[in-house]
């Protein structure tokens, strides 16, 4: 009985503090949750809008779209849907790909047949200032803008301003460029695979 | 501490001046050096990451302060860290929900201010001894002077190493910037020869 | 295969390419204060490696066996800390009692590491880079401790002998080990790439 008065005596601060200290996150928490979640919507809206202009709205896709990733570990992946109106103008979801350093988190997108990409944005990446950090630069990116879903190639040098398959890299920053080309190439054919199983677009082209 | 309401004054403005330069936390007693190098690639982080640790700080420091009388010393350090990680979390909430860009830079440095040897270093040497308004004032004083020397390093590396200021170019197209500036050495020798610097000048000052 | 092809890129990627201490700057009071003679650094990177494994382990369990399910993610910094706390409070304990030698050789270290960056910072990144398997946690808490064991010790032999060595009066103590550190970490950026 004594030992029990003796640990109260010690720690009630401690007690009534940790109570007091978990309803202040709780309130904060409750407060501030919509705003969070609002914030990391409008991230992603707001460089799939960049994307694809046309579009209106980004709604999840209900159907399960399961892949596997870059590093062999299957992942659920979240595809969004643009629309304007009732129309289906393109489809976005998040590539991530293996850069210089880190993970590079790209956005995709690609027009509602699925034959050629829309464009990508950076999400987020640690590539070398100066170097890899060029892919998320226009004069990189918009060689995407318009180029075919399947069977991206890299060269070393060639015109950036035709849109093929044939994607330029970026003079000192090939490992950055191949990062980018080489997580497209995986993600887009299974992206498309699914997406065709669930009958969410058409088969052939 | 002095009663009479002069005395009192002076101990006020000699503590709100003692963290921006006698004792810099940064610059002097070389405290809380892992975010000072690591989110001073620009201004706006470190400034971002200067008003979360001013946030923290105050807010510890007011929490110790009222419950100084009753601590068991054993459980001191305990009790500073349970109080620390609850307002950093409360920062890192607020940051996200008003500055999500900001949040997403600085990644996990904002949690890491809860091992941000100022705060405790702070709450054990003010706090725990000291009546809130003076604590306030302590916590204020030292996390501008840990702003200022976030903020001043920031400012060398961001105009050499991009050439702009708070985003927006300052120098001449003409200037290439330091690239290396903005990577992890760069922090490491900008902070070295500021810190150099401010021997130098404390001792032409003596 | 893949799984032990992904752990050894992941422990090779953790100890050099993504350093904590050279290029996450974490641990860097640690790497300033204990870097001056090379057995205590030694004994310091032990301690630091040992008390990562067990709190990169312990809450790697604890965010997903409790916290992720229930989800209390908000909690998770207030919880972390509080595990880390406790664990080298537990190991300074139970090395005192059992393992004399040891407490000898690296117990002075322990108290030091509840508030070391590194630790903390380890389990945050655990988290951040979204790791979902037990065996992954383990590894890279073990690389995180070895690389800040190897940074720890190359400085502590560039220290001694830089004690022969003409410095600048204004430079000396800590601003010449952070220009050292900033040389290091440049040499460390070619190992960005391999893989």
């Amino acid at each position: 009985m004594r030992s029990i008065r003796h640990f109260f005596e010690q720690s009630w601060l401690l007690i009534v503090a940790s109570f007091f200290f978990g309803l202040l996150i709780a309130v904060t928490n409750a407060a501030l949750s919509p705003r969070i979640e609002q914030n990391r919507n409008s991230k992603l809206n707001e460089l799939a809008g960049g994307l694809l202009p046309d579009a209106t709205a980004f709604t999840p896709v209900a159907e399960t779209i399961e892949i596997q990733a870059l590093d062999g570990k299957q992942q659920k992946l979240a595809v969004y849907r643009a629309t304007t109106g009732s129309q289906t103008v393109g489809w976005v979801f998040q590539v991530v790909g293996s850069g210089f350093a880190d993970k590079i988190e790209l956005v995709v997108a690609v027009d509602a047949a699925f034959t050629s990409l829309a464009g990508f944005d950076v999400l987020a990446s640690n590539e070398t200032p100066g170097f890899g950090d060029q892919i998320k630069y226009g004069y990189y990116r918009d060689q995407f803008k318009g180029a075919p879903t399947d069977g991206l190639t890299l060269v070393k040098s060639g015109d950036p301003a035709t849109i093929d398959a044939q994607i330029v890299a970026i003079t000192g920053a090939t490992v950055s460029s191949t990062a980018v080309v080489r997580a497209m190439d995986h993600y887009l054919p299974q992206v498309k695979t699914q997406l065709q199983q669930k009958g969410l677009i058409g088969h052939g082209n | 501490m002095a009663t009479d309401s002069d005395g009192q004054t002076c101990v006020y403005k000699n503590t709100l001046l003692a963290g921006l330069w006698r004792e810099n936390p940064v610059l002097r007693l070389l405290l809380g050096m892992c975010p000072t190098l690591a989110v001073t690639a620009a201004v706006k982080p470190a400034f971002t990451m200067g008003m979360c640790v001013v946030f923290v700080l105050v807010c510890s420091n007011v929490m110790v302060s009222l419950m100084r009388d009753k601590l068991k010393p054993h459980l001191r350090i305990l009790m500073f860290t349970l109080t620390i990680a609850t307002f950093v979390t409360i920062a890192d909430l607020l940051l996200k929900a008003f500055q999500p860009d900001m949040s997403a830079a600085l990644g996990p440095y904002v949690p890491l201010i809860i091992v941000n040897c100022i705060i405790i270093a702070r709450a054990e040497a003010c706090a725990s001894k000291n009546p809130i308004l003076l604590s306030i004032v302590d916590a204020l004083s030292m996390g501008a002077g840990f702003t200022v020397a976030l903020c001043v390093l920031a400012g060398i590396r961001e105009v050499l190493g991009t050439g702009k200021f708070f985003e927006i170019q300052v120098m001449p197209k003409a200037f290439v910037p330091w690239a290396a500036l903005s990577m992890p050495v760069g922090a490491f020798l900008a902070l070295g020869f500021l810190l150099g610097l401010v021997t130098l000048i404390t001792k032409k000052r003596s | 295969m893949d799984t032990v092809y992904l752990l050894i890129t992941g422990f090779l990627s953790v100890v050099l390419i993504n350093n904590l201490v050279l290029t996450k700057f974490l641990g860097i009071c640690p790497y300033l204060g204990v870097s001056g003679r090379i057995d205590m650094a030694f004994g310091m990177g032990l301690a630091v490696t040992f008390v990562m494994t067990l709190s990169g382990t312990l809450t790697w369990l604890i965010d997903h066996m409790v916290l992720i399910p229930l989800g209390l993610e908000v909690t998770r910094y207030v919880c972390f800390i509080l595990v880390i706390a406790s664990a080298v409070q537990l190991v300074e304990m139970y090395l005192r009692k059992f393992f004399p030698p040891l407490y000898d050789s690296f117990g002075i270290f322990l108290p030091l590491i509840t508030t070391n960056c590194a630790i903390l910072g380890l389990c945050l990144f655990l988290n951040l880079w979204g790791i979902d398997s037990l065996l992954e946690a383990v590894v890279l808490s073990v690389g995180g401790g070895i690389g800040f064991t190897m940074a720890i010790c190359i400085m502590a032999g560039i220290r001694e002998n830089l004690r022969m060595v003409d410095v600048p009066e204004s430079l000396q103590g800590a601003p010449i080990t952070l220009i050292t550190a900033g040389i290091l970490s440049l040499a460390f950026m070619g190992f960005a790439g391999i893989i």
